[in-house]
Parts: C-alpha cells; structure tokens; sequence
C-alpha cells in the first residue's frame, strides 16, 4: 500500500466512524475541581481511538511485522495522526507517546519482549511511561542515581523519579538506572522495561498548574526486575536514552503541528473582531508553514531510513516557539475569556495556553536545545 | 539532474560565484549553460544560483532571467527587466493610449542589454509585456544602503513600445512566485556567510583568556541564528513542491526575517570588528536590507497574508506529505 493509499482509505474510514472517534466533551474541565477526572476521560478515550484503527489496520503500518506491524512506509505513522490532530480525536501529547516508547522497545528490547510488549502499546490495551527524570537530575541527565544493584534473580532498584508523565495510568516503565559507580556518568547508566505493578514501586501524581495529574514522581524501594528485562547490554543505557530523544523530535512533532494548526484555525474562528492583529496573526501563520516543512523534511528523511540526530534540536525549538506563539495569540484574541470564563471553550483555551508554558521546559529544555546546536551543528567545541 | 551532476553543476556554480560578479558572472553562467539549466531543471537552477550568490554577495543577470521566463519571453539572454520600486510588486509600467510610462528599479545588469522589458498590470485582466530601447530609460544609479550592488532607479514616460504583446494575466503572478522564491534563496545565502563570519570570530577571538565561543551567551545567539536560517531554507526550498503565489510569498518573508535575526545576533557577536567596513559583514548586511524589499518587503507580504487569514479565518493546508 502505498501513501496514497493509504491516505484515501484512511479519510474515508476516519470519516464513517467520525462520531464514534470523537470525543464527548468532558463535563468539568475547570482548574479547581475533579481535575482527574478531565485525564481520566481523554486516557479513555485514547484507549478507544488507537483500538479502532489498530483493528482498521491503520495504526499497524509503518511499524514491523514483528511486532504487530504491517508493511508501510513510516509516513503512514506521520500522516495517521496528522489525520487524528487535525479531526480533533486525541489529545496530541498522549496519542504521540506511542512514536516516542514504541522504537526504543523494538531497537533494544529482546525480539521476544518486543514482539509480546509493543502490539499492546500500539493497540492501546496498555500505557508505558517514561523514567528518565530524578528530583535532582534535570537537564544534567547523564547525573542520574536511580541505583540498579546486579543480584543472582535481576537488577534491585532503589531510587526515585520525577516528571514520569502518565505513571499512574502506566503498566509498564522504560527506566533509566545507574548500575555503574555513582561517578561513572553516561557511561554507567542502564536502561530496564520495568512493570510499574511491582512490589516496591510507588507513584504518586503531582497537580500541575494547567489542573491536570499529568505527570508523577515515581519511587522505587527494592524492586526486582529480572535481566531478560533489561533494554540493549549493562551500560547502555545513554545510547538508548539519546537514540530515543530524536524520536522525541520527529512524528510526534509532526502530529503537534497539525495540532497546532486546527488550534490556530480555530482562534481565528472564535477571536472577536479586530481582537486579532494582522501581522502578529500572519507571523504564527508563517511559523506554522515553516515548521511543517522542516518537519515534513524530517519525515521523509526518516523514511528513507536515514538517522536522526542533533539537526532535530531545531525542529523541537521551531514547534516549541510555535506552541507558544499560537497561545500568546489566543490571549491576544480572548485574553478576557482566558482570565475570566468558564464556559468549555474558554476553558479550553485556558487549559491549553497554561500547558504551552511547558513546551520550552520539557523533552529538552530550550536552553539545551541551544547547547545541542551550539555544539553538535555549529561546531562550537564543547560547553564550559 | 540526477544527484552526481548536480554536484558537478554546483561546483561549478560555486566557483564561478567565487571569482566573477557582474557581467563577467553572466559570461561564466552562460558558458556553464546556466540558462539552458533554467529551463530543463529550473529548481536546481534557481536554488544553487541563488543561494551561492547570497552567499559570495555578487550580482548577475538571473533574476531578470528568472522574471523574463515567465513572462512569455523567447531569449530570456538578450533583455533587461525593469522590477517594481523596493518595497511594491505591481507591475512598473502603465499604458496611456500608445504611450508608455515606467517608474521602478533596476538592477546593475540592465544597462548590459539593448532591450528592456516593461510589464504593464492595468486593467487588472490583462498583462501587457512591451519591450522598449533601454537608452530610453532614465537610470539613475542609486546608492541607497548598498552602493555595491550598482543600482537603478529607472523611470521614463511617454515611451514607444518596439514590441509589445498581451499574455495571460497569471504571468505577472508566476513572474512574481519565482522571482520571489529565488530572492529568498539569495537571503538564506546571505544569512549563511554572515553566521559563517560570525561563528570563525567567535572561534578566533580571545577574551578573558578563551574564545567568546565558548561563552554561552554567545553559543545561543550563534544557535538563534542557525534556527532562523535552517527554519528558513527548508521553507524555501519546499516551496518547489508547491511554487504557488501563497508559499512563495510566505517563503520570502520568512527568508527576510530570519536574514533580520541572522544579522542582529551575528553582528553582536562580531562586536566592534563587525561595525567597521574592515570587516565583509557589512556588505552582507547591506545587501539583505535591498534584497528584502525586492518584490515585496517582509512586512508588506506579512501584512497582506495577515489580512487574507483574518478574512477568511482558515489557514491554507499546504505542503502535503
């Protein structure tokens, strides 16, 4: 099947089974009151939309056979949750997840574990999480002390994580420990694909000021993970945590810029007249096109099976000064509504202007986006 | 072109941006069959040309061969073009009964042609292409920001057309579309040697007992810099998948802004250095504030696509995968 294709039969199906792909708007989405529940629904329902069309066939292609994929260009991936951002199915953070856990497991997890683990991420019967964070490990990744001592059964994990999005809905972990000497840096670092199920895991979610329990700080107490779970060799674990970052930069940009766009149409639908300014309005616009050719660019690189590496720094810097961009405008055009509405639509835009403050936070802050580029594109030597 | 002779091609491009500008630049393009490219591949044409000629800041005859090649002209070699005035896209000339007024700029390449080619855009359903005797044109050099580049204004009323013909009312829009993608091309050339000069500086220059590149205040100005020019060519150059008039116009304002934010934290970094003319960033400088408003300004194009999005309230999907 061909992109072509693949695009014509995927719209006609998205279109038939619209009003099931939907999502009913949550009753209460304001800040102060069962906050929860808001996440609770939209986890739910993206459970929904990567069931029905992983059973269409369409959330299959682009993925290998061997776990679950069918034949297809990586394009399909790209082009499939455009088509879901852009309908308005999925809340674009969670659904893109999948682009950023799924590759890793195929690329170091054992062909077994893959080949048992990954369908059931892309099927949405289950919710990985992502530990990389520690309270005292931020940007400075490569500092991280969750400690994973070697025992006769496995690996005991002692230690805490931070910003673990989606724990408390997550079966499973793709953890980042240190098995090496408290010094040893990035070289003493291993990944494990932990059950968060297990005895001596505990999570506990943290409200973030946009009201959702997004995210979560994770503890470990002596928690056993057998070695057949451990993700590439002892050791490795900075090559899979800096292999999985430009997945971090590629589809799932792709599909925030469709995102991106539906949002900014819609402000230009519901901003009062005259509220907007014609330039400040043509200069997102002009941001929007250029990051989807950056990002398209990135695409097909991907595609033809070339690697991904630092250059994705400035696609994540572009979507990132994007996201903000289009809500600085939406306080432009409803900034009343934003600070003082609490109808669905104002809430809305209020929940999604407050997330936005994020985007230069997460997944690499901007600042090491800088320090990325600075040194890996300008060759710059090495930061001091 | 398959990739092994684009390479050639850009090669040889290269050099010869490197050693001749001008009309010497013209020869070394038509020797290089340049205008035969223009017609066969007129992507690889276009980008390479323009983007090496930002870059080594020199002047040919491609843009008005670029222009011409739209508008229904045989021997795109043997004309000059008279553009709009900086800043405006309308077609410079207008008709009164048999005579011909033009008020617009010209480029240094002009005077090297006998003929000259004036656009006429009223009424608006049809395009009138009229070649005059270009020693009937007033020219006046311009100096402006960039004396290098050897400017014109060019006017003149009451012309005689030595021939003259309708065409489709599109050519004008088509002239523009490629015009303007090849003018951003030739910004992001310029953004790429003024971040080049800025980034060995950094390299170079000593202070408080290390290079100021190793300085992150400057680290992040130099990677500013870098976002807006890459931000910019791949915008740019998509816009061959789609050379419409919306892409094109969105690709030259995006071009000049990011030669804007090239400029401003690429002359920071050069310091005092960069503020002198014993340095080359100021031709750079000088030739970007030009290139912007050729064909239409930044804000101008920011503006009038401002204005289309509030009207309509929908942003155009564009660039497909």
């Amino acid at each position: 099947m061909d992109l072509d294709e693949f695009r014509d039969s995927l719209d006609a199906w998205l279109d038939e089974n619209l009003d099931e792909l939907t999502p009913v708007a949550p009753q209460d989405t304001t800040l102060d009151a069962h906050h929860d529940g808001v996440l609770d629904a939209h986890m739910a329902h993206l459970s929904k939309v990567k069931r029905m069309t992983y059973d269409a066939g369409f959330m299959r292609r682009g993925w290998p056979e061997r776990v679950g994929g069918l034949p297809g260009s990586t394009l399909m991936r790209a082009y499939l949750g455009e088509a879901v951002q852009a309908r308005g199915l999925a809340e674009p953070g969670l659904y893109s997840m999948t682009e950023v856990l799924a590759p890793t497991m195929i690329d170091y997890a054992s062909p077994e574990l893959a080949a048992t683990m990954v369908p059931r991420l892309l099927r949405g019967d289950e919710t990985w999480c992502q530990g990389f964070s520690e309270p005292g490990t931020g940007s400075n990744l490569a500092a991280l002390s969750c400690k994973a001592t070697k025992t006769d059964d496995g690996y005991l994990v002692n230690g805490q994580k931070v910003w673990t999005s989606l724990a408390q809905y997550a079966q499973r972990c793709i953890l980042l420990t240190r098995t090496g000497d408290a010094d040893s840096a990035h070289r003493g670092i291993t990944a494990l694909f932990v059950d968060v199920d297990d005895p001596g895991i505990t999570v506990r979610p943290i409200l973030t000021m946009h009201g959702a329990l997004e995210f979560c700080e994770v503890f470990f107490d002596d928690v056993l993970v057998p070695f057949d779970r451990m993700l590439g060799d002892e050791g490795q674990g900075w090559g899979v945590a800096m292999d999985l970052l430009p997945f971090e930069r590629s589809t799932s940009l792709w599909h925030r810029g469709a995102f991106l766009h539906r949002r900014f149409e819609q402000l230009l639908a519901q901003a009062p007249d005259g509220a907007l300014d014609p330039l400040a309005v043509a200069e997102v616009g002009q941001l929007l096109y250029s990051f989807r050719a950056r990002s398209r660019a990135t695409q097909y690189r991907m595609a033809s099976g070339g690697t991904l590496g630092p250059e994705t720094s400035v696609d994540k810097v572009l979507v990132a000064t994007i996201e903000q961009a289009v809500m600085d405008l939406a306080l432009d055009g409803l900034g009343a509504d934003i600070a003082g509405a609490d109808d669905d639509i104002s809430t809305h835009w209020r929940t999604e202007y407050l997330y936005s403050r994020s985007a230069t936070i997460y997944g690499g802050s901007a600042e090491i986006q800088r320090n990325i580029i600075a040194r890996r594109l300008l060759d710059l030597g090495a930061d001091n | 072109m398959d990739r092994e002779d684009l390479e050639l091609f850009a090669t040889s491009l290269r050099a010869a941006t490197e050693r001749h500008t001008g009309a010497a630049l013209d020869g070394a393009l038509d020797e290089l069959g340049w205008v035969e490219a223009l017609d066969a591949d007129p992507q690889a044409a276009v980008s390479v040309l323009f983007d090496l000629q930002g870059r080594a800041n020199v002047t040919s005859s491609a843009l008005e061969r670029v222009v011409a090649s739209h508008l229904g002209i045989a021997d795109v070699t043997g004309v000059g073009v008279v553009f709009p005035t900086l800043g405006t896209w309308d077609p410079p000339g207008s008709l009164a009964g048999d005579a011909l007024d033009v008020t617009g700029f010209g480029l240094p390449s002009l005077s090297t042609h006998d003929a000259t080619v004036v656009v006429v855009g009223a009424p608006a359903d049809k395009l009138t292409v009229a070649l005059v005797a270009t020693a009937d044109l007033d020219r006046q050099p311009i100096t402006g920001v960039d004396p290098e580049l050897g400017a014109f204004a060019v006017s003149g009323s009451g012309l005689r057309a030595a021939d003259q013909s309708v065409v489709d009312a599109a050519a004008w829009s088509d002239a523009l579309t490629y015009g303007r993608i090849a003018v951003a091309h030739e910004l992001v050339g310029v953004s790429r040697t003024m971040l080049e000069l800025a980034r060995v500086h950094a390299l170079e220059r000593i202070q408080f007992g290390r290079p100021i590149s190793q300085f992150q205040a400057v680290r992040h100005r130099l990677a500013e810099a870098l976002i807006a020019v890459e931000t910019a060519d791949s915008l740019v150059s998509a816009a061959w998948d789609e050379p419409t008039p919306l892409v094109a116009s969105v690709a030259k304002s995006v071009a000049g802004r990011s030669a804007r934010t090239a400029a401003r934290h690429c002359q920071q970094v050069l310091a005092g250095i960069g503020f002198t003319t014993e340095h080359d960033f100021h031709l750079y400088l000088r030739r970007f504030l030009v290139l912007d408003q050729l064909l239409g300004s930044t804000r101008s194009l920011t503006r009038a696509f401002g204005e289309q999005l509030l009207h309509e309230r929908q942003l155009p999907h564009i660039l497909p995968l």
